[in-house]
């Protein structure tokens, strides 16, 4: 970084400015709004599902401000091709993490940046299978969700021609799903290694739909295939919310303030919301709001809404039957890895190229012992990335761990996206401990059910047969978690559930959530194009309700 | 993946892949070294003994810069394609130093009294050489995942590629036929206007597969997939039934098929200036990029296809020709 490059921990969108994602230096021209004159709608964080949010409601004419704790990068000049120096991406600040099986949090699941968890995400963008939105009526687990799954499929078709996803053209499994806007990128080897052992083992494999462009769209070049796209894509050919929908929000005349980090939400005397607490450039501040929209995502959520209690919500926001928190789900992240004899490359691309969703749509195999679904996609890890999966889970050190870094670049593996089930007492609360501004830290509290070990045992077994079948020796399996959903679960039943179908909180009519959070289950697919679609859908409820 | 020997010694000698500068230098130091042999070879016009009309000049000279054009293209689009694939396999040299031959083969044209043994050789040879690349075009495919299948037939070795190199040399072919014949203009010009219009389908079939795999994300990109078919409609229709009818306008589509081949160039320069960095990371993104050398066989297949239709014209003016002569 050059010595001038100005510093990521002052606010830069401001005096009327944001910053030009397209470039290096330079800024476009962003409305603001008085903080004691209410706005028609705050939006607490900046990603998948507050960025959509905001850009359709100021399309339709709202007035909006949207809060980011994070900073507002320029891709194309803070971006380094270096694992270290690109942290900063990741909500690395201290929580707690406990329950059987405590969860690994950070790097592997939520972002704080202007563009969420979108700017380092690694692009995966499928769809549900229908069936998931009625899974417990359909498929005897879990829960349902209070949304039809055509009504869905409309939005999983807007949000991936806005994000011009780059897909195949015939995809294996559900129902069909029209063209992708672009078209699938080059399978590249560490994607031909899932292929050759689909083929081996007469599964359906495809390449991946992926969100960055394989042709230029816009300002975006296309994709150049330097693999960099976990520590966030310095060329802008990942179609992050950062260049997508945020630049989308600020031109129809939203503002955005960044490292504006949220404490409370505050309620009237009539129990309403009126506004946001937050701190920002050294002080706190007061942003008044007819409607507030939490969307930090599945931690940051329920900590705002339990910290946000008053007299009359003694427990927190919407907490009133006890449910924020509860039902918070992750993927199942387990992975099997093989050399190979000739060269690989993995880190070239996109880490994830081909894909096998067999397991989410194989009802009636045999051998299938688990409720749910997974899939799987062949891997790219950086070395930084690769050496700290090595050393965390084999517990290689040394010598050893330069030795068997040393074959890089003939590995290969594959990694699940398990769907877990929903279980109220995974759950998000407030520790006693309190952070650098005095707000109590999340408590992360995550056990595995049994169901959820079958699945991934299943899917480990399974992974190697096919890495073998693709000639891969001297397996290794590892395991982890990735993603997180629920959380505030939306649903048809106030008893049972945290906001209704189009993410209102309950007994708070002015107090909304659109962000992963909402997710009663989590499916066997990465969440972000379905928490995308979803926030398109109550972007498209408010606006009718609003002009009804 | 497979090596061959040129690709190891380049290896051991360089410690890196086959690339860069070096080796697409030597690829057109060959090609300008036929391009000048090939104008070596070249005849004075002044030496020719039997007049001949205008039209067939015309004819003779576009069919000749035609199928140069055509070689020319596989030259530099298969040197670059070639080295995008690292020069991995011997076999992949041929492409480029075939297409060299081609050109300077077609260049070589019109040759009138003697035989040209050596050029009709080489005009043969590009055919079975395209043919055969053809063949290996296949077998990458096949042998990879997925087989034939949209990833491979947008990202694999291009199965119509190796076409061009079998257009080039029929067109030198029939070039060298009608140079050496006369009277039978007619027959030429229909044969022409077919070849011309299945190459130019087959040319357009290879754009609309790449240019969906683009997404067709600039309108201008759906102009070679329609202009095209258009005119190779229009030249079928004279080869079948050649008739004076609709020449006028045939002729300025083709001339605008021509023109698509300059200004498509134009074209892929900016698109390979949208590539990441632009033409400041050239090395790069001319390889990433749209194929720069790609379009301009339009513009040889537009000038093969008014030669058709100036041969069909000769022929139609020899009866009243000899009519004429036979009078005096
Ligand atoms: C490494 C990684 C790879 C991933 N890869 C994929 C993938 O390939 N495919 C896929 O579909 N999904 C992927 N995901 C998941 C996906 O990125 C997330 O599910 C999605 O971004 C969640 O969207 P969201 O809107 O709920 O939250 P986020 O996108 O995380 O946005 C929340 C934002 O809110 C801000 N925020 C939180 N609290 C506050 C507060 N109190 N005040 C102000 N701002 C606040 C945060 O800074 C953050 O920017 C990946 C995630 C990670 C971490
Ligand atoms: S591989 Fe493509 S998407 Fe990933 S960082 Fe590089 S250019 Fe961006």
């Amino acid at each position: 970084m050059t010595q001038d490059a100005p510093r990521n921990d002052r606010p830069r969108a401001v005096n009327g400015h944001a910053p030009d994602v397209f470039k290096r230096e330079g800024q476009v021209p962003m409305r603001e709004y008085p903080k004691n004159a209410p706005v028609d709608f705050v939006i607490v964080g900046a990603g998948c599902g507050g960025s959509v949010l905001a850009a359709k409601l100021a399309e339709a004419g709202m007035s909006v401000v949207l809060f980011d704790a994070g900073p507002f990068f320029q891709p194309r000049r803070d971006f380094a091709s270096d694992e270290r120096e690109q942290e900063k991406l990741y909500w690395l600040d201290p929580r707690i993490s406990d329950g059987d099986d405590p969860i690994e949090l950070g790097a592997n699941n939520s972002g704080r940046a202007v563009g969420g968890s979108s700017v380092h995400f690694q692009m995966v963008s499928l769809r549900f299978r229908p069936e998931w939105f009625k899974a417990r009526s359909k498929l005897g687990y879990g829960r349902d969700w209070p949304v039809d799954w055509r009504e869905m499929w409309r939005y999983y078709d807007e949000v991936e021609e806005a994000l011009k996803i780059s897909g195949p053209i015939r995809y294996p499994w559900g129902p069909d799903r029209g063209r992708y806007p672009y078209r699938e990128h080059e399978v590249n080897e560490a994607g031909l290694v899932l292929a050759r052992g689909a083929e081996a083992l007469g599964v359906d494999w495809a390449p991946t739909p992926l969100c960055t462009v394989s042709a230029p769209s816009g300002k975006s070049p296309p994709c150049a295939y330097r693999g960099m796209c976990k520590i966030g894509c310095s060329i802008n050919a990942k179609q992050s919310m950062l260049i997508t929908y945020v630049p989308r929000a600020i031109k129809a005349g939203a503002e955005v303030r960044d490292l504006a980090m949220v404490g409370r939400i505050e309620t009237g005397a009539d129990g309403r919301a009126t506004g946001v607490s937050y701190y920002r450039d050294g002080k706190w501040r007061f942003q008044k709001a007819e409607n507030v929209v939490a969307a930090g995502y599945s931690i940051e959520t329920p900590r705002l809404l339990l910290n946000s209690s008053t007299a009359q919500h003694p427990q927190g926001l919407g907490n009133a039957d006890g449910l924020v928190g509860r039902n918070l789900m992750v993927h199942a992240n387990d992975a099997v890895w093989g050399e190979f004899d000739e060269e690989i490359r993995w880190y070239k691309g996109p880490p994830s190229m081909a894909t096998c969703e067999h397991w989410n749509y194989a009802d009636d195999d045999p051998s299938k012992n688990f409720d749910g679904g997974y899939s799987f996609m062949s891997q790219g890890p950086l070395p930084g990335d690769f050496a700290g999966t090595l050393t965390s889970s084999t517990g290689m050190f040394g010598d050893d761990l330069l030795e068997a870094m040393g074959r890089y670049n003939r590995m290969a593996g594959l990694k699940m996206v398990g769907e877990s089930m929903p279980q109220v007492d995974n759950r998000v609360t407030l520790a006693d401990e309190t952070d650098e501004l005095g707000l109590p830290r999340a408590k992360v509290t995550h056990s595995f059910c049994d169901n959820d070990r079958r699945l991934q045992g299943h899917g480990r077994k399974f992974m190697s047969r096919m890495m073998r079948a693709a000639g891969g020796k001297n397996l290794f399996e590892t395991q982890s978690t990735a993603h997180l959903m629920g959380g505030c679960p939306m649903g048809d039943d106030p008893e049972t559930s945290v906001t209704d179908d189009m993410g209102r909180v309950w007994n708070v009519d002015n107090l909304w959530i659109c962000d992963g959070s909402l997710m009663p289950t989590g499916g066997g697919v990465n969440p972000a194009m379905t928490i995308l679609a979803n926030a398109a859908r109550i972007a498209d409820r408010i606006i009718d309700a609003r002009f009804d | 993946m497979t090596h061959d020997r040129i690709y190891d010694t380049f290896r051991r000698r360089t410690r890196r892949p086959v690339g860069g500068i070096g080796l697409g230098a030597i690829v057109a130091g060959v090609g300008l070294g036929f391009v000048a042999a090939g104008l070596a070879a070249r005849r004075p016009r002044s030496a020719n003994p039997v007049k001949r009309s205008r039209n067939k000049r015309e004819a003779l000279r576009l069919g000749r810069d035609g199928a140069a054009i055509m070689g020319a293209s596989v030259l530099f689009d298969s040197a670059l394609e070639h080295l995008r694939g690292d020069f991995r396999r011997d076999e992949m040299y041929v492409a480029p130093l075939t297409g060299a031959t081609a050109m300077a083969a077609a260049l070589a044209e019109p040759r009138r009294r003697k035989r040209g043994r050596v050029l009709e050789v080489t005009h043969l040879s590009s055919v079975g050489i395209g043919i055969a690349g053809m063949g290996f075009h296949l077998r990458n495919i096949s042998r990879r995942p997925g087989g034939i299948s949209w990833n491979n037939l947008f990202y694999a070795a291009p199965l119509g590629a190796p076409g061009a190199l079998i257009m080039s040399g029929l067109f030198g072919m029939v070039t060298h036929r009608m140079a050496q014949a006369e009277g039978y203009e007619h027959l030429h010009g229909r044969e022409l206007a077919c070849l011309t219009a299945l190459a130019l389908v087959a040319e357009s079939g290879e754009v609309a597969l790449l240019h969906f795999r683009g997404a067709f994300h600039d309108k201008a990109m759906y102009l070679p997939v329609t202009l095209p078919p258009l005119a190779a409609a229009g030249l079928m229709a004279q080869a079948i039934y050649p008739h004076r009818h609709f020449r006028r306008p045939l002729t300025l589509l083709l001339r605008a098929v021509e023109g698509l081949g300059y200004v498509g160039t134009g074209f892929h320069a900016l698109g390979v200036a949208r590539n990441s960095a632009g033409w400041r990371n050239w090395r790069q993104t001319t390889l990433a990029g749209p194929p720069m050398p790609a379009p301009i066989s339009f513009a040889g297949l537009g000038k093969t296809g008014r030669a058709a239709l100036d041969l069909l014209a000769v022929g139609e003016d020899q009866p009243r020709q000899n009519k004429e002569r036979a009078a005096i």
